[in-house]
């Protein structure tokens, strides 16, 4: 039905538009010169005017100007700007190819303008990581990482190496929406959290938006990451390859049908327990663990005329981890179909429907018997998603559409052989659920200087049977609820429903050339959550959704910030302020049992959140020596019935002080150089100011009742980096680089926890220990080719 | 289940040995507000019962907790309508003689326990828990088509002779297994089994040894009448005897509170690596008056069986 209204309200609206207006529109697709990969982001203007439109996330632009000549401006960053002088006097397709700085051809005028699309753009709270800037970044063991790239940006954090994930202005790991292809994937992770599922080969483009979200996105609170990958190219076969010390990967793209149809598949396999087996003893537990991962990217496309493109990507990966006794392996796989469609010049659709599945698989054999244990558990979603840009005029940009998402999950599946024959099972009934949303949203022109941004999606989700709904009876907070009532429902029955409007407002004020302001608002509901009260959470972890006893999660952020730049937008510079408040946020009651446990609900609490900070990024875009520093003063906080003295207490994710610099230095036509320091002040942390002497124990215990009442210490690193370019000059085909890192140049043994035991030759001593994930300083050296 | 499942994320984590280091260091933590801690593991072993009341201490003192010696300490059985005053004998310990004919710990009786300190009353109540280890005459009785030559209740030894490893020496030792069974049927039992050399209990804290239903996960609607102790639950820790030590078992069927008390507690004192979850305090069953001094600790009632072995007879 809202389908139907908005169709024949935009049929209307363009018909009366198409009369009234003396306009024509040149729309058409950016594309890189050298690939045919599409340009995201890249911008068409009138030249010398303030009007003028960015590439969507397809490459697709629609710009709207008056009959007559006009000089039109085609930028991007790290390209050579286009010129092109035109004679409007019909609709006009006009695709271009624009050309990487450097590699210019003559007939292309070099405006030596820099990219100020940051003070324009009415994007804020956004980071947009390139591939190219990527490479460049000191990584862990030489792997340049996406998710540990981000983690240098203001407002990313994470609670140290070998934490999956990454939190977001205080947000829990879940609470971050990672698309890749649109596909939601589940755990980002590679090696607990060493490293991410996406293998930088097949990625083109990385978006992380922290605040002011475009309605087109929901479903959680802190962040979206949106990834995109790779089309391959589409002009001549490519190779890209890389050895490591950890990992080899592989890439192959090229033309099935030149400027037609393409391709690209990565792969990637860890050597891991390979490279450790000659370090480890005879006696050593370890000894015989299997311990590696692969994965699998891969992407086609066709386009089929110039109005249609068709697209599938696909994402396998997994983890393995076993020796004799057990075997553990965990991973994502996720397959995306899409149809971009342009119904006229002004009307874009890109329809996409995507399946994503998270699972583990955990088995136990005791040797030389039939007892075990297995358990496994997964997570399935599918979803078909139809969204549109109408291109109205050049004041006005229309963006709507919807979703379907249906939840699949299967909590646990656990047997246990104990003795001969008997076999017992623990199998959680599964549990289904659907998310609905439609949304419509504005990019508003409203004068020269001021844009503006409204929108509102509409979310709606349903726990869906079959299945058994538990109520719970009320007690003391923080104790397990005990269980009042049992209600079965059958399939597709509905136990429970949640609606909520979800209001996205944004702003831009155009202060002058070099400045502007810019705020934004926006609510956003997420229905499901990660159920972990580990420091990290473990592949071991499941979500749960939003059910008849937990609310969804709501938030509602508001962002004001300042940007400008310097010397002719040689550096940005901006300061950023946020207030986030949430609602429902999970927690557990003390000494909770999360797993295996059908009635998990009533080990589950929820309370308020609150985060707020302040961002300031400087970053310097040209030159041979180029980077950025960014420093965050933030504070995030949680108040949960039942805990800490039913008082606001700091969250595991609060960190007072953040500085990154990241620093780039082109020495030479060969050498480049790299570094990176980071500053975190430490973790919260629950530490014990007694002991209590029961039965021969000596269990910690904390009088005061406060949650996270010291802080590890601060954490910080230096890691440098140097590339060798083989190269002798950009042309030739065969390219080889050699990359040198040192990842925490000064042996710091940061501290992931502190945690407290008792000493092992005194058991009536307890003494405190600092955990380092890195305990020194790792040297690497990584082979990179492409042809 | 929450224990294993504790295990194998500790397993996950050893992973990170190859980059990851442990130093103790030095912090300064603030002092804690002053607690009752009482401890009352009452069971129905024929021995003399204990209830221990302390004070707590400093986290990092290595001073034993100071003793409340000026308490009172009754034990009242609600069903039998009984109470039994314990007497001071010093150290915190409160010690009540039972007859050699009689225990105070009945099965299925519900208990009370008062404590008074400077006047203030700290209470708990607990239930005793059936004996649900099997005998061959509760087989008899309840399960006549059982073949109960199968069943039996003891300590097998098995002789290792482990060869040099490394430069280790070569040893001769012996370790234990413990066989039992125990009683299937939709009530769950949970025990924690404590294992003595030589009448020493092995008292660390990874010396813990817990189990429900003998198997290490609840057995509802067990299609058996009774499942058997399997190991490694019942392997008696990793333990090493010589020929002449006596490895004692004791098998404590306790409460699915205490169960899960000694659970949390040990999790707390083990609570490390990348996985450690959040510290949080132990669920005590102590009920303290408000305003008072807080009272902590837990107060169980257990029946006991017993088996021992002389090792290499």
């Amino acid at each position: 039905m809202f389908n139907k209204i908005l169709f024949s309200f935009i049929t209307i609206l363009t018909c009366f538009l198409g009369i009234a207006q003396e306009k024509f529109t040149i729309s058409g697709y950016i594309k890189d010169s050298k690939n045919g990969e599409v340009m995201i982001g890249a911008t068409i203007s009138k030249k010398g005017t303030g009007i003028g439109v960015a590439a969507n996330e397809y490459g697709f632009y629609s710009l709207n100007l008056p009959k007559g000549t006009h000089i039109i401006a085609i930028q991007t960053i790290g390209y050579a700007t286009q010129n092109f002088t035109i004679n409007l006097d019909k609709n006009t397709k006009l695709n271009v190819e624009l050309v990487e700085e450097g590699k210019q051809l003559d007939e292309v005028v070099i405006t030596g303008e820099a990219e100020d699309k940051n003070i324009k753009s009415i994007e804020m709270s956004t980071a947009k990581l390139d591939i190219k800037q990527i490479n460049k970044i000191p990584a862990l063991l030489g792997e340049v990482d996406v998710v540990r790239s981000i983690q240098l940006l203001p407002g990313v954090t994470t609670v140290g190496e070998g934490a999956s994930g990454f939190n977001v202005r205080g947000g829990n790991v879940d609470q971050n929406l990672i698309l890749l292809d649109e596909a939601p994937v589940y755990n980002s992770s590679h090696l607990f959290g060493f490293f991410s599922v996406f293998n930088p080969d097949a990625v083109k483009d990385v978006k992380l938006i922290k605040g002011g979200v475009p309605a087109q996105f929901g479903g959680r609170v802190s962040s979206i990451l949106d990834i995109r990958m790779k089309e391959g190219n589409n002009k001549k076969f490519a190779v890209n390859g890389g050895i490591g010390t950890i990992f080899s990967r592989l890439s192959i793209e090229g033309p099935i049908k030149k400027d037609k149809a393409s391709f690209i598949v990565a792969a990637r396999r860890s050597y891991l327990d390979a490279l450790i087996k000659p370090f480890l003893k005879e006696t050593s537990p370890l000894k015989g663990v299997v311990f590696n991962f692969y994965d699998l990217t891969a992407k086609l496309n066709y386009r089929i005329n110039d109005k249609n493109t068709v697209f599938a990507s696909g994402y396998f990966g997994r983890d393995q981890f076993g020796a004799s006794v057990f075997k553990f392996n965990w991973g994502n796989s996720t397959a995306t179909a899409r149809w971009n469609h342009i119904f006229n010049n002004k009307l874009f659709m890109n329809l996409s429907s995507f399946y994503s599945n998270y699972d583990y698989y955990l088995e136990f054999k005791l040797p030389a018997s039939n007892q075990g244990f297995k358990w496994s558990s997964n997570i399935v979603n599918y979803s078909f998603k139809p969204d549109f840009s109408w291109y109205v005029n050049n004041k006005n940009t229309v963006k709507f559409g919807t979703q379907v998402l249906f939840y699949d999950f299967l909590p646990y599946k656990a047997t246990g052989q104990f003795q001969e024959g008997a076999e017992v099972k623990f199998v959680s009934p599964k549990r289904y659920g659907a998310e609905y949303s439609a949304y419509i949203s504005n990019e508003h022109k409203v004068k020269p200087r001021l844009t503006l941004e409204y929108g509102l999606r509409v979310s709606a989700f349903t726990y869906l049977g079959k299945g058994t709904a538990f109520t719970f009876r009320d007690t003391i907070p923080n104790t397990e609820r005990p269980l009042n009532d049992s209600v079965r429902y059958g399939p597709r029955e509905i136990i429970q429903n949640y609606v909520n409007p979800e209001p996205r407002f944004a702003m831009n004020y155009v202060v002058n050339q070099f400045s502007s302001i810019k705020a934004s608002y926006n609510r956003m509901a997420q229905y499901l959550q990660l159920i972990s009260n580990t420091a990290a959470s473990t592949p071991l972890d499941v979500y749960t959704m939003a059910t008849n006893n937990l609310k969804p999660l709501l938030a509602d952020q508001v962002s004001v910030g300042y940007f400008r730049n310097l010397k002719e937008n040689m550096y940005e510079t901006s300061v950023e302020v946020y207030y986030k408040y949430l609602q429902n946020q999970l927690d557990y009651i003390d000494n909770a049992s999360l797993f295996i446990n059908p009635t998990v609900e009533n080990q589950l609490l929820q309370g308020l959140g609150r985060a707020y900070g302040a961002e300031f990024f400087f970053k310097k875009t040209k030159g041979k020596l180029n980077g950025w520093v960014s420093y965050t003063l933030s504070r995030t906080e949680r108040l949960v019935r039942g805990i800490s003295n039913d008082k606001w207490f700091v969250s595991r994710y609060d960190r007072t002080h953040v500085l990154n610099t990241v620093v780039n230095y082109d020495l030479t036509k060969y050498w480049s150089l790299s570094a990176n320091f980071v500053f975190l002040s430490g973790t919260p942390s629950t530490f014990p100011n007694t002991k209590l002497e029961i039965q021969d124990m000596s269990i910690p215990y904390n009088t005061t009742g406060q949650r996270n009442n010291y802080r590890v210490t601060p954490y910080h690193r230096l890691d440098l980096g140097a590339t060798f370019n083989f190269r002798k000059n950009d042309e030739r085909k065969y390219k080889q680089t050699l990359v040198f890192s040192i990842y925490n140049v000064y042996n710091r043994r940061n501290a992931y926890s502190i945690y407290f035991r008792p000493n092992s030759t005194n058991a009536n001593i307890n003494e405190a220990v600092r955990f380092s994930v890195i305990g020194s300083f790792v040297p690497a050296v990584t082979y990179n080719f492409s042809f | 289940m929450y224990k294993l499942v504790y295990k194998i994320i500790f397993l996950l984590s050893s992973i990170f040995i190859f980059t990851s280091c442990e130093d103790v260091i030095q912090i300064k933590l603030d002092k804690g507000g002053k607690l009752v801690v009482i401890d009352a593991f009452v069971d129905d072993l024929r021995k003399p019962q204990i209830v221990r009341v302390l004070n707590n201490t400093d986290y990092f003192s290595d001073q034993s907790s100071e003793p409340i010696s000026n308490a009172q300490v009754v034990l009242k059985d609600l069903t039998a309508n009984k109470s039994y005053s314990f007497t001071y004998a010093g150290n915190g310990n409160y010690q009540f003689n039972i007859t050699p004919a009689d225990t105070i710990a009945k099965p299925n009786h519900q208990y009370e326990l008062n404590v008074t300190v400077n006047g203030t009353l700290y209470r708990a109540l607990a239930t005793q828990k059936r004996r649900a280890i099997a005998s061959k005459i509760d087989l008899k009785k309840d399960y006549p088509f059982i073949d109960t030559s199968l069943v039996f209740l003891g300590i097998m030894d098995t002789l290792i002779e482990q060869t040099p490893i490394g430069n280790g020496p070569a040893e001769k030792f012996y370790t234990t297994l413990l066989f039992a069974v125990d009683i299937a049927d939709n009530n769950p039992d949970y025990y924690r089994i404590k294992a003595f050399r030589n009448d020493t209990l092995f008292n660390k804290t990874n010396d813990l040894l817990l189990c429900i239903d003998g198997t290490g996960g609840e057995v509802y609607n067990s299609p058996e009448p009774f499942s058997f102790f399997s190991p490694p639950v019942t392997f008696l820790g990793f333990q090493k005897y010589q020929k002449n030590d006596k490895c004692k078992a004791e098998i404590h069927s306790i409460s699915k509170e205490a169960y899960n008390f000694f659970l949390q507690a040990q999790l707390q004192v083990t609570n490390s690596g990348l996985f450690a979850t959040t510290p949080e305090n132990v669920r005590t069953n102590i009920i303290s008056p408000t305003g008072a001094i807080k009272g902590v600790g837990w107060f169980n009632m257990a029946s006991v069986t017993t088996t021992s072995l002389v090792m290499g007879l």
